[in-house]
């Protein structure tokens, strides 16, 4: 049989730093206080003929800001913003406007449901 | 593209980016000297430590009957529990596709790498089929025929694409219709190949049971063949996946989707898809499978270019070194889907309270606010660099370990150059898709 089992000690110092870091790697950084609050970052976006315009990128924006979202499409549907949870249902034509405070960390995928587009990423940082 | 997945990123790296992949490569390189120095014979394998029993009173509990019932109800209600809201409204609001995206298939990632093939317990499907067979008065594992053993793990690798497609390329994925569409056609499927071929078809042919099993192997627990629950290594207990037809496949599919689900949350590539000149599902599918492909000619090259020197035939090599593919599969996953199942998780259960859209509170998780319970930026993206780092590691060890069962030392550690290469190509892509996209 064996002699021993060197791999078992390295394999137990492995869990013990993934532990490790599972334990403290979250809370190094965790959700502060808003850092920015009162500014407004206003972002309009057309769809026409299932195009969207300007096409689809990434928008930064501080935490506490606020997004405000002005969509015009050309066929009714809803806009939806993940992660926050907001939407606003769309009219053909009309445009339709979804306000929040960005007050957590991340990406968030900002789409319409009925036309299947995303609009763009909105990175809180 | 209906949630977000990652919210951590290249620019909220607590390192800069070349440093974290520096630091991944050099723990590759590491562990390739080291295991070629010092890990000179086979260690891993279920015939090279004895099993270590659990203690009886809990070998009593997990071999009753009782027991085994118990998680087939359980099953059974959480899946007419589904249907409900099925049949709920197809709103924003309808818990649905969060439980099958979120829940059920990420879940199972922690649950089975903790307790082994859970799928197997909690089956509706392997459920119904057992109770007709009984109601029958029919053996569950005769089938009309026998189950053909060239078949291996192909169905199961077939389903399992056929998920990864619904979640990341179908057009109104997260739509009703959809889901319940293409959940009555893989039930269908199944339980079709239950009748013709027996119980043992989910053993091989249900893509979510081969998933928890094949993760499953990784779990520190375990069952004998004769039932006894017992504790082992667990990579051990991967490095009891022994070659099939398909296993390849199966685990092929598995990497380069989560690869390509990276790919797709890319700015760049939803432009492409957005474009209008070719319907975005064809072009979502054509690169599903490119990326699958790239990942599979890299694997096949890789394996190829090892057993060479030795001879060998590269096919048998692929064969033999898939399971080292998992626990890199493994680590994309967790780092991939760590954020979407702590935060969407939290969401969907909040959901799951009011199936129906009715103002329902049954589950008194309604009011739930969804925290961010440690996902900040910094500490995802540390955790996802180290999972990957961890899943490729782990690869190494096993290929090299597989590798000094088929040839004498020297062969195996000149045939383990061409899969570091693999390793260092996995790990770089992988960590460029998480943080540079």
């Amino acid at each position: 049989m064996m002699p021993s089992h060197p791999r078992r000690h390295r394999s137990r110092y492995r869990a013990a730093a993934l532990l490790a870091l599972l334990l403290i790697g979250p809370t190094a950084c965790g959700d502060g206080e808003p850092a920015v609050t009162g500014t407004v970052e206003s972002v309009t976006v057309s769809i026409t003929g299932g195009t969207v315009s300007p096409a689809p990128g990434r928008i930064e924006v501080s935490r506490g800001q606020t997004v405000r979202i002005t969509t015009t499409s050309d066929v009714a549907d809803m806009v939806h913003v993940h992660g926050y949870d907001k939407s606003v249902t769309l009219q053909a034509g009309v445009a339709g406007t979804v306000e929040f405070v960005a007050d957590r960390d991340g990406l968030y995928e900002v789409e319409t449901h009925g036309q299947d587009l995303q609009l763009f990423q909105l990175v809180v940082r | 593209m209906w949630l977000a997945h990652g919210v951590g990123g290249r620019q909220d790296l607590p390192i800069p980016f070349g440093l974290a992949l520096a630091g991944a490569l050099v723990a590759l390189v590491v562990s390739f000297v080291a295991l070629g120095a010092l890990w000179r014979e086979p260690r891993l394998g279920a015939d090279t430590s004895p099993p270590r029993p659990l203690p009886e009173p809990v070998q009593r509990v997990v071999t009753a009957r009782a027991w085994s019932w118990l998680w087939r109800l359980v099953g059974l209600v959480v899946a007419a529990y589904l249907g409900l809201a099925l049949a709920g409204p197809d709103t924003v609001d309808n818990p649905t596709a969060g439980v099958l995206y979120v829940l059920f298939w990420v879940g199972l990632l922690p649950l089975s790498l903790l307790f082994g093939p859970v799928w197997r317990a909690l089956n509706p499907l392997r459920t119904l089929h057992l109770l007709a067979c009984l109601a029958l008065r029919r053996d569950p594992t005769r089938g009309l025929r026998d189950l053909p053993s060239g078949l291996g793990y192909w169905p199961a690798a077939a389903g399992l694409f056929a998920f990864v497609w619904l979640e990341l390329v179908a057009p109104h994925r997260v739509s009703l219709p959809v889901i319940g569409g293409w959940l009555a056609g893989y039930a269908v499927a199944t339980l079709a190949g239950a009748v013709v071929y027996g119980s043992r078809w989910f053993d091989r042919g249900d893509a979510f049971e081969v998933y928890s099993d094949v993760v499953g192997r990784l779990a520190p627990l375990a069952r004998q063949p004769d039932g006894t629950l017992v504790r082992r290594h667990p990579l051990d207990g991967i490095a009891g996946l022994r070659p099939a037809p398909g296993l390849v496949a199966f685990v092929v599919v598995l990497l380069g989707s989560t690869m390509y689900d990276s790919v797709s949350n890319a700015p760049f590539w939803v432009r492409v898809l957005q474009s209008g000149a070719v319907p975005a599902p064809l072009v979502g599918t054509v690169g599903l499978a490119l990326v699958i492909g790239l990942v599979l000619a890299a694997y096949l090259v890789a394996t190829a270019l090892a057993a060479r020197p030795a001879g060998r035939s590269g096919r048998e090599f692929a064969g033999e070194l898939a399971h080292s593919v998992v626990p890199i599969a493994v680590g994309y996953l967790v780092a991939h889907y760590f954020t979407l199942f702590v935060l969407e998780g939290q969401r969907t259960l909040a959901l799951l309270s009011d199936p129906l859209g009715t103002g329902a509170d049954w589950l008194g998780t309604g009011s739930w606010q969804v925290r961010a319970l440690g996902t900040s930026p910094a500490g995802t993206a540390m955790l996802q660099v180290t999972v990957i780092v961890i899943g490729h590691v782990f690869g190494t060890v096993l290929a090299h370990d597989r590798a000094l069962r088929l040839l004498d030392r020297r062969s195996a550690v000149v045939g383990q150059l061409p899969l570091l290469v693999l390793m260092v190509l996995y790990t770089t892509v992988g960590l460029l898709l998480l943080f540079a996209a």
